[in-house]
């Protein structure tokens, strides 16, 4: 368990870094950006080593990137985008997606189906993980506007 | 400049600019639209309309229209975060139409990541989520060295209309050879991890939670817009590797 918690952090670490340098982001950006693409790694890796669902562990783990996400885009004013690019990549099922593709390719209907059917369910709790945050983030920086403290 | 004047070439051009800028550079949809309303308020022009999809603007005020064709879509965040502080401050009346037209068309001037990064970084994220697919060092080695003479041909494969697909199609083809090759040469922790890991930097999970955000924001055309055009890389990839390894397979055939 430890174990390979320590390999996914690392894996994770490396490739979010990659990514943002792939993405050109900010430098500034780019620690933050990776740091929370592992914290959301192993977030997932944790969860599903407790046996919660699939569907579980991702909404969590992105409800947490995107909470981190957004609040880095307010210190460091700069939009949440940069952070979210990078740091959801680890979670999102990039790879299921290929391997549904590879059985279709391979005309193995069936592993196709359920890999596919995979890649849509995790698509589906990371939007509604990444909605819920943003939409608490979004409700919250418009109350304060309409207070009257400017922000950017 | 009261709310009513019509605006004049240069705003309206000022306005396309910007939201070009963002679609082109991977912004949520929602975001560009945010961007160019912000812009509009701070020049004056109450009664603007945008609507923008990952092809095309249509920016409308005070009944003057432009129309953008959008052709060239990739991810350069930088430029994200450039054109975002060049609109708050056109917003916040610290920057006029005139200078902000010439910011941006800095921003968009200047160079986008060196091939030197792009290697690099390629080869980085390669070797890194072979780790999570069950690569051990060995691995994380091989899949470094597959991945910088992958990133290192692209260039020469993403000119032309189908760029992107090609580019997907041999970097798929590619990554399955050198992976089989070099087991041959070196054998090395999980072939099937070092081809998993190469390809992530080209599967397009990146559109995809674009796609989920676009969606999730009520732009459906372009969450769906951007959902095919992922699907349909994974594809060309996918085809790729098949490719890849029933040439390696019939290759090593013919050597026994």
């Amino acid at each position: 368990m430890i174990r390979s918690l320590l390999t996914g952090a690392i894996g994770a670490f490396g490739g979010t870094l990659a990514y943002t340098f792939l993405l050109n982001a900010p430098r500034k950006t780019l620690l933050p950006a990776s740091l929370t693409g592992v914290a959301g790694y192993v977030l997932y890796l944790l969860l599903d080593g407790l046996g919660c669902s699939m569907i579980f562990s991702y909404f969590l783990a992105t409800a947490a990137v995107s909470a981190l996400c957004e609040i880095e885009a307010r210190v460091m004013r700069m939009p949440s985008t940069i952070f979210l690019l990078s740091a959801l990549v680890p979670l999102v099922p990039g790879y299921t997606f290929y391997s549904a593709m590879l059985a279709l390719v391979e005309n193995n209907g069936m592993l196709a189906a359920s890999e596919g059917l995979k890649a849509v369910q995790i698509v589906a709790s990371i939007a509604v993980g990444a909605a819920v945050t943003s939409g608490c983030f979004r409700a919250l920086s418009r109350r304060r506007r309409a207070h009257g403290t400017p922000r950017r | 400049m009261n709310s009513n004047t019509k605006p004049n070439r240069q705003e309206m051009e000022l306005l396309c600019k910007a939201a070009q800028l963002m679609l082109e550079n991977g912004s949520e949809t929602y975001r560009v639209e945010e961007t160019v309303l912000r812009m509009a308020r701070g020049l004056r022009h109450e009664h603007t309309s945008i609507a923008a999809f990952p092809t095309s603007i249509f920016v409308e005020v005070d009944g003057c229209t432009h129309v953008r064709r959008i052709s060239r879509r990739g991810t350069n965040t930088m430029r994200i975060a450039q054109v975002n502080e060049i609109s708050r401050r056109v917003e916040h009346g610290d920057m006029d139409a005139q200078a902000a037209m010439q910011a941006l068309d800095e921003a968009a001037r200047m160079p986008g990541v060196p091939q030197r990064t792009l290697v690099f970084s390629y080869a980085l994220a390669a070797a890194s989520f072979s780790l999570l697919f069950g690569g051990d060092a060995g691995t994380f080695a091989a899949a470094f060295f597959i991945g910088m003479l992958v990133q290192a041909v692209q260039p020469l494969l993403i000119q032309g209309e189908m760029g992107a697909l090609f580019g997907n199609f041999a970097g798929g083809l590619l990554t399955a050879v050198l992976a089989q090759a070099l087991h041959g040469l070196i054998p090395y922790g999980s072939v099937n991890a070092a081809i998993t890991g190469g390809i992530m930097p080209l599967l397009s999970g990146l559109l995809m939670t674009t796609a989920v955000r676009d969606t999730m924001y009520g732009d459906l055309i372009s969450g769906m817009a951007r959902a095919l055009e992922a699907l349909l890389l994974a594809a060309s990839v996918a085809l790729g590797v098949y490719t890849g390894l029933k040439l390696a397979a019939m290759m090593g055939g013919m050597l026994l």
